[in-house]
């Protein structure tokens, strides 16, 4: 499995990344949603993409708009990681086409079973 | 004119959540402070503001020694490994901003979150000051502020 994890925080790609590669995934980074779809016109793969909202260039909720307008871009997962914790905001992300929204503070277990939920992980994969 | 639910509780219970789930792995190294009032010596302050109809900031504020420590607990760096200075505004900054974004969730309107900025004041603030909840990190000031005008302001 390959994410592609995309956040303005160099930082939190770090931690993100992290967490995924103790869950057995490959990870390529994006600093905002125009670079990461860049990679993916590229011929970039990713079975999942960890996208923030907040982020220069293009948002999370934009990214998450583009990809699910392009029939080619159908395979790829798409969760929110985000600080965006309001109802309002998690309604207008799931609206978009994100299948699922994690909010920060996040615990490894958190992006675990988030994962698990969406058939990325399996329960023994810890 | 519209009411508040962010007080000390409320910003330290976020606090405490933040700190525990990035930072420490587990509650209890983020406490309230006794000596408020009392300035910080060479600080670092981190803040992210909210656009829209009641704009407000929230910023966190401690010594830049203290926001080292802090970020090297984040990312798990040993105190004998170098880091650059981009990563520790980076990460300070994220942490003001996992921080404000929840403390948005508790103002009042559907604003939105603008990026974190990080530096060693803070510019011209707000009019109304909400709260300043003294904290210490492992027995380091830091102080979280949170802002926001009572008024409508421009929608963006």
């Amino acid at each position: 499995m390959r994410a592609l994890v995309i956040d303005d925080s160099r930082v939190m790609r770090r931690i993100v990344a992290g967490n995924l590669h103790s869950l057995g995934f490959e990870t390529l980074e994006a600093q905002d949603g125009q670079q990461a779809l860049d990679f993916l016109a590229a011929g970039e793969h990713a079975d999942l993409a960890c996208i923030d909202w907040n982020m220069p260039v293009m948002d999370g909720l934009t990214f998450v708009t583009k990809v699910r307008a392009n029939p080619d871009l159908r395979g790829i997962t798409l969760m929110m990681v985000t600080t965006e914790s309001e109802e309002s905001q998690i309604v207008r992300a799931l609206a978009a086409g994100a299948h699922e929204y994690l909010i920060k503070p996040f615990t490894p277990d958190a992006i675990r079973e988030k994962l698990e939920w969406l058939g990325l992980v399996s329960g023994g994969d810890l | 004119m519209t009411t508040t639910t962010v007080d000390f509780a409320s910003v330290f219970e976020i606090a405490q959540a933040v700190f525990a789930a990035m930072v420490d792995g587990d509650e209890g190294l983020l406490v309230p402070r006794d000596d408020v009032g009392a300035a910080i010596a060479d600080p670092m302050v981190a803040w992210v503001n909210v656009h829209g109809p009641y704009p407000g900031r929230t910023a966190l504020t401690t010594s830049s020694a203290t926001a080292y420590t802090l970020v090297r607990a984040l990312l798990d760096v040993p105190a004998d490994t170098p880091m650059a200075q981009a990563d520790i505004v980076d990460a300070f900054g994220e942490i003001a901003n996992v921080v404000g974004g929840n403390v948005k969730s508790l103002l009042p309107g559907k604003g939105t979150l603008g990026l974190p900025h990080v530096g060693s004041s803070l510019p011209p603030t707000l009019d109304a000051l909400v709260v300043v909840a003294p904290l210490a990190w492992r027995g380091e000031p830091l102080d979280i502020a949170v802002w926001f005008t009572q008024e409508r302001g421009e929608e963006e």
